[in-house]
């Protein structure tokens, strides 16, 4: 009975699994300097990102994979995979959009189209494969000087500001990913906000990964004035595959003087099938800046996706007085793993930041959270708290954390806790009793329990969220 | 386990100290100024129902590097083990702090807590550490906690206020935050060494 209820959850709950069928243009497999420069050209790029490009592919030849992760990671073949993907262009109708690429928006519930209700508070930039398909409500946001483009467009139309803030946050040798994905990024969205100004509405990117046998390599890069505020959300999919597919992404945010950006993701990737086979391989570099005084950048994350996740959101807290903060939730069933936290760098002066990790694991998942707060030795006054929250459903997974504190200021306070634990008997026998069912009384423990992250995310994003967390661990019970 | 690894630190290969079932094992570390120490402890409790108490005191004042490697290897089920430490840094001493939990598969009904808390003294002292929690079981009541920080301004003032001169105030705050791990019968001596460590 407890296994039919796994078979069929496994097998048909990931309804983000279906494949577009629309007619792609493919570059040849494999990389070398030729195919980062086919892919410049492509993008019809300036000399000084290509060369850019070439000088991460160089450093990135000389790097090894680094394998310090608490994770089973398996061979990735970098010479098998397509490194660019786009949905072709009707030549008749350049600017419109495929309806077939509209509809399998529409079916995953993001609006392209400005007339839709929930598109009144939300401006969309969609990616699908390698490119961005649309933005929506650019021209609304321009009025206030607000730049939300895709990545392309971006080095098109604001070279000066792309060229400023270009890896000024993940420099292109930070670590092998992120120069793999320096040398071969393909789109993503750019945003500015300028000074003071409030942005009036949730900006959001959509990745999607349609084509077989490829990767996803998306930069982001958002700017935050001085004053300015901005909240931005992130969401991605990929179709059910018994291949695994790479997606190496790199987010680079710089928060001015006084100026405040939230930033949320939902992770909701291919997690693999039942037995571990398909599933993204989430390899992700996050890091933010707060350089001016009294800025604050937040993150959420949701992550029930992926077969594995490598992802560690970072502040750089550098201007005086500057805040940050990192919730998540990340949940792994079945084969998936997980290494994910965050890392908090206190350089300025009373300089603060708070982070609430917890981790449900499930089936034969290892689900890992690894931390670093360090105080550098100029943080006077600065301060940390940090809590980590295990939660094992079933006796074959494993929960992990990882925290390394380092103090070099004697008026710096770090507070660092963690628990791990398992939904009681008592508990389950509560619900029960009152007629929840084993499946639903433990979407209501999970939820309570991950309340205080959820609690942070946009509206939109709250409920799927927890939809979600209910989707990701149905069948772990029994 | 078939998926996923196993990972154990280095000091591993250090022989352990094996706590068979219904046995208890109770170790104390201090290290006093001037001394650098390296000390590397690897517990294994193999029987159910093992049971094993740490408690370390580290107080510096110089050049000293004071580096802790703790492994608690749960391998049996129903084991309960306990781990405090508490230190003080100052002068440009670098204190290090590696502690592991490691619960296997079926070490089932485990109690493991760990704590490690610091207080920093100097604008010149380090102070790292790495509480760490691997585990394998669900059925595991495990917890750990680890703080850096500085001695309470509001006490200091409470006390000054009620006439006691700074230097006693801090002795006694240093004293009560050391209490716990201070083993019987060395009072004394450590609160001679918090006089040294204060001038």
């Amino acid at each position: 009975m407890a296994e039919d209820i796994i078979r069929q959850f496994t097998s048909s709950e990931y309804k983000e699994g279906f494949v577009t069928d629309v007619e792609q243009e493919f570059i040849p497999k494999g990389l070398n300097e030729d195919i980062v420069r086919l892919i410049s050209r492509r993008k019809e790029e300036p000399e000084w990102l290509l060369e850019f490009r070439l000088d991460a592919f160089r450093k990135w030849q000389a790097m090894p994979q680094p394998d310090w992760a608490h994770l089973d990671m398996p061979e990735i073949d970098f010479q098998d995979i397509i490194y660019f993907a786009a949905p072709k262009k009707d030549k008749e109708r350049p600017k419109e959009i495929d309806p077939k690429l509209a509809e399998t928006f529409d079916k995953l519930g993001i609006p392209l189209q400005e007339r839709d209700v929930l598109a009144g508070v939300v401006a969309v930039d969609a990616v699908f494969d390698s490119v961005s398909v649309t933005t929506t409500f650019r021209k609304t946001l321009a009025e206030k000087g607000i730049i939300f483009c895709s990545f392309s467009e971006a080095v098109k139309e604001h070279p000066d500001l792309v060229r400023k803030y270009l890896a000024s946050v993940v420099p292109s040798s930070d670590n092998f990913f992120a120069a793999l994905n320096s040398a071969v990024f393909s789109d993503g969205s750019f945003c500015y906000i300028p000074k003071g100004v409030r942005c009036p509405m949730e900006l959001s990117s959509y990745f999607r990964i349609n084509a077989r046998g490829t990767g996803q390599f998306e930069r982001t890069l958002i700017v935050a004035d001085e004053g300015s505020y901005v909240s931005y959300m992130e969401g991605c999919t990929a179709p059910m595959r018994d291949e695994q597919q790479l997606h190496a992404a790199v987010v680079e945010i710089v928060v001015e003087k006084d100026a405040d950006v939230k930033y949320s993701t939902v992770q909701n990737w291919y997690p693999g099938d039942a037995d571990g086979k398909g599933g993204i391989l989430n390899l992700v570099t996050k890091r933010g800046i707060c350089k001016g005084s009294g800025s604050h950048l937040s993150w959420t994350q949701v992550e029930t996706g992926s077969a594995i996740t490598w992802k560690y959101p970072s502040t750089i807290l550098k201007g005086d007085f500057s805040s940050s903060e990192f919730y998540s939730v990340a949940v792994t069933n079945n084969h998936q793993q997980a290494d994910t936290g965050t890392k908090m760098i206190h350089l300025g002066r009373g300089t603060k930041s708070r982070i609430v990790s917890k981790g449900i694991s499930a089936g034969v998942s290892q689900n890992s959270y690894r931390g670093l707060v360090r105080m550098g030795r100029h943080a006077q006054n600065a301060r940390n708290f940090s809590q980590c929250d295990s939660l094992l459903i079933g006796s074959r997974c494993g929960a992990h954390t990882f925290p390394l504190i380092q103090s070099q200021n004697p008026t710096a306070t770090v507070e660092h806790e963690a628990t791990t634990s398992k939904i009681s008997e008592d508990q389950l026998f509560y619900c029960n009793q009152r007629g929840i069912g084993p499946e639903d009384a433990v979407g209501l423990i999970v939820n309570g329990y991950a309340r205080e992250v959820l609690s942070r995310l946009p509206m939109e994003f709250a409920v799927e969220a927890q939809k979600l967390l209910q989707v990701s661990l149905e069948g772990s019970v029994g | 386990m078939g998926h996923g690894k196993y990972v154990i630190p280095s000091i591993a290969s250090v022989s352990p100290i094996v706590v068979q079932a219904g046995e208890v094992l109770n170790l104390e570390f201090v290290v006093l100024p001037g001394e650098s120490k390296d000390i590397t402890v690897f517990v294994e409790l193999a029987g159910p129902g093992a049971e094993a108490h740490l408690k370390g005191l580290y107080l510096c004042n110089g050049d000293e590097q004071v580096h802790f490697r703790i492994l608690m290897h749960h391998r049996a089920p129903g084991c309960h083990s306990t781990q405090l430490f508490n230190g003080i840094a100052g002068g440009r001493a670098q204190v290090h702090f590696d502690g592991t939990i490691v619960v296997a598969p079926d070490a089932q009904q485990t109690q493991a807590y760990q704590e490690n808390h610091n207080i920093v003294l100097t604008d010149t002292a380090k102070v790292e550490t790495k509480p760490q929690l691997e585990i394998y079981a669900d059925d595991v009541k495990c917890s750990h906690g680890a703080t850096v920080g500085q001695l309470n301004e509001n006490e200091l003032f409470y006390m000054r206020s009620r006439g006691i001169p700074e230097k006693e105030a801090k002795t006694l705050q240093m004293l009560s935050f050391l209490s716990p791990v201070i083993p019987e019968g060395r009072e004394e001596e450590i609160l001679l060494s918090l006089h040294h460590v204060l001038e």
